[in-house]
């Protein structure tokens, strides 16, 4: 396969998201843009200027009408997908490290940091899809603290029941969608390693969490009981699940900032497949110069999307082999 | 005439062919359900040229998601505002081709591709099966190490003649003395005459009519130097060493004659010759050893 590289960002990657239909890449980086682009040709469709940090996460509604953003300037953004126009700020006290919309768009969930003595909270806002984008709730709906450890990233699990957040001391909890009451706590990580994303199954009854740990963990949305394991050898950044083949997709590299300080020498910035049910590493994709950062998967998945230290995005579509690839026991099956 | 007179000014004629017009494109339908279009234009040059093309069309029915379709005609906005469709090359370019094949066991295919494709694994490789072959007496072991080394020659000479052909400084078979030096390469030495000789190949009497010239100018040029010395005889060769940089004379030149009496005589006349406000200083080249 060939990658398309998408070079639109002067910084390090933060986050990409591909639209539900999988025509459109999101990608938001350090720098304070936010490109869409346009998946089959790697096109650039637009920026979205406006945030004045680096940007943190982006995600775009259901329907791909909205784009909402978390920066480091405290706020979230609300675009016009179409325009690139901004159409609603919420500001916070924090830096916004992720946002997410339910599954029917019409909830969006904001991670924001701990810091300066405010705790990390998960606010809950509700966005409407009116002729005029612009009239949003001002406040959010529903807010919820995080007292014991920070949390670093969060998700709707299947019809926006369960908020399920992933902690930096690495716990994994589960909040009502709807009262934001604290159900469940598991440590799903190594104590004090941080769970850097977290990312849903398309049906979002299981997610995928990875960690500076090493390990990336599938686990069960419904009673957060760990499914299946996967273990690297690098810190994970960033983890998902791919629809059609039964794979996993893991990112991560030893960061920069911590060649000198680990044994481990730099390098290893590859995209690691496993297979989902088996948990064996099938295949690696290189190309990146520095740490994945982020991994995302068309949402048919016929392509991922990777963004790297080094600032770049490359879009991968995947050739026949990966659809081809079956273990005997799979073949097994296919024949009854 | 009468054809003249009627009309009012031969510019005016409206079947004159304009010269910067361009015939009309013609469109043919071919049997196999081609099409040909055959179209002018001009070129670069200012060239009328006719391009031919063949156009086969095939109807691919795709199902499109009607937002996907309606989305593909948004219009470009923020930084690329006003750009042209199509991927831009300064925000997009395919990567290099990549080879993704899922397998239980990628780890050990992976290193044995590394092993294979590595420039140290090759060379063993190829090295595996050679033998150690000694040149003087054929034996398994280093040329270095025959206990005939000192008083046999080498077998078969030729491989290590091939290589210095077509030096310029070449040395021949005899042009040594034996009483100059105490060492005596193997090729020289008694009962190796015969791989001696091959080894100066078909410079020896070429070698033997050169001539070397030396202070000659930097601005010198082959041709100049040709025309000096041709009135003393054919001039089968003349090199001039230039700067490899700066392309200019380095100061020396080789001219080789026919004939060694004529090289003779160009050496005696050309010594001390001012040429180019220096003063040539002709000998006969030298063997290099």
């Amino acid at each position: 396969m060939r990658p398309i590289l998408l070079s639109g960002h002067e910084r390090s990657l933060n986050q990409i998201k591909f639209n539900r239909d999988g025509d459109l890449i999101f990608s938001v980086a350090k720098d304070k843009i936010v490109c869409a682009w346009w998946s089959a040709n790697g096109e650039r469709l637009g920026t979205y200027t406006g945030h004045q940090g680096a940007i943190w996460t982006v995600d775009v509604s259901p329907n791909t009408i909205l784009l909402a953003t978390g920066s480091a300037d405290n706020t979230v953004r609300l675009w016009n997908v179409k325009t690139g126009e901004c159409v609603k700020v919420w500001d916070f006290p924090t830096a916004v490290k992720r946002v997410e919309f339910t599954p029917d768009g019409s909830r969006l969930l904001a991670v924001t940091e701990k810091r300066m003595g405010f705790l990390g909270t998960i606010a809950v806002l509700d966005i409407a899809y009116g002729e005029d984008l612009t009239s949003q709730a001002d406040e959010p709906s529903l807010r919820i603290t995080c007292e014991e450890s920070k949390a670093t990233v969060a998700g709707w699990s299947f019809m926006g029941k369960y908020i399920i957040a992933g902690h930096e001391d690495g716990s994994v909890s589960q909040y009502d969608g709807k009262t934001g009451e604290q159900l469940e706590n598991v440590q799903a990580h190594e104590f004090d390693h941080q769970i850097n994303d977290l990312q849903f199954s398309t049906d979002r009854t299981y997610f995928i969490t990875a960690s500076k740990d090493k390990s990336a963990k599938l686990m069960s949305a419904r009673n957060l009981a760990i499914l299946k394991t996967y273990v690297a050898d690098t810190p994970l950044n960033s983890a998902t699940i791919t629809p059609k083949k039964d794979y996993v997709i893991l990112g991560g590299g030893q960061a920069a900032m911590d060649v000198t300080t680990t044994s481990a020498r730099q390098g290893k910035f590859e995209a690691r497949f496993y297979h989902k049910v088996f948990e064996d590493e099938i295949g690696r994709v290189r190309g990146h110069f520095g740490p994945l950062n982020t991994v995302h998967v068309h949402p048919n998945g016929t392509a991922y999307a990777s963004g790297g230290e080094d600032g770049y995005v490359r879009v991968h579509h995947f050739d026949k082999s990966y659809f081809d690839f079956m273990y005997e026991v799979e073949r097994e099956q296919m024949r009854r | 005439m009468s054809k003249l007179g009627n009309r009012a000014d031969w510019a005016d004629d409206e079947e004159f062919d304009d010269p910067s017009a361009l015939p009309a494109q013609q469109i043919t339908t071919n049997k196999d359900g081609t099409k040909t279009v055959v179209s002018y234009r001009f070129n670069d040059d200012g060239k009328k040229v006719r391009v031919t093309r063949r156009i086969k069309t095939t109807v691919v029915r795709e199902h499109v998601n009607p937002q996907v379709a309606e989305r593909r005609s948004w219009s470009k906005f923020g930084l690329e505002k006003g750009h042209a469709p199509g991927p831009s090359f300064d925000t997009t370019s395919v990567g290099e081709n990549i080879a993704f094949r899922p397998s239980i066991n990628w780890k050990v295919q992976a290193a044995e591709e590394e092993k294979n494709g590595g420039e140290k694994g090759g060379m063993k490789d190829q090295l595996k099966d050679k033998k150690v072959k000694c040149r003087i007496c054929s034996g398994e072991h280093f040329t270095a190490r025959c206990p005939f080394k000192d008083t046999m020659a080498p077998v078969d000479d030729s491989a290590g003649g091939a290589g210095l052909e077509g030096g310029d400084e070449e040395p021949a078979a005899g042009g040594l003395g034996a009483g100059t030096s105490s060492y005596v390469p193997p090729h020289l030495r008694k009962g190796a005459a015969a791989g001696g000789e091959r080894m100066a190949g078909k410079y020896e009497k070429d070698d033997l009519a050169t001539l070397r010239v030396t202070n000659v100018s930097e601005l010198a040029e082959e041709a100049e130097l040709r025309d000096l010395f041709e009135r003393f005889g054919r001039v089968t060769r003349v090199f001039l060493a230039r700067d490899r940089e700066t392309q200019r004379a380095k100061g020396f030149a080789f001219i080789s004659f026919a004939d060694r009496d004529d090289a003779a005589r160009a050496c005696d006349k050309m010594d001390g010759f001012g040429y180019r406000h220096l003063i040539l200083r002709v000998e006969f080249a030298k063997r290099t050893t």
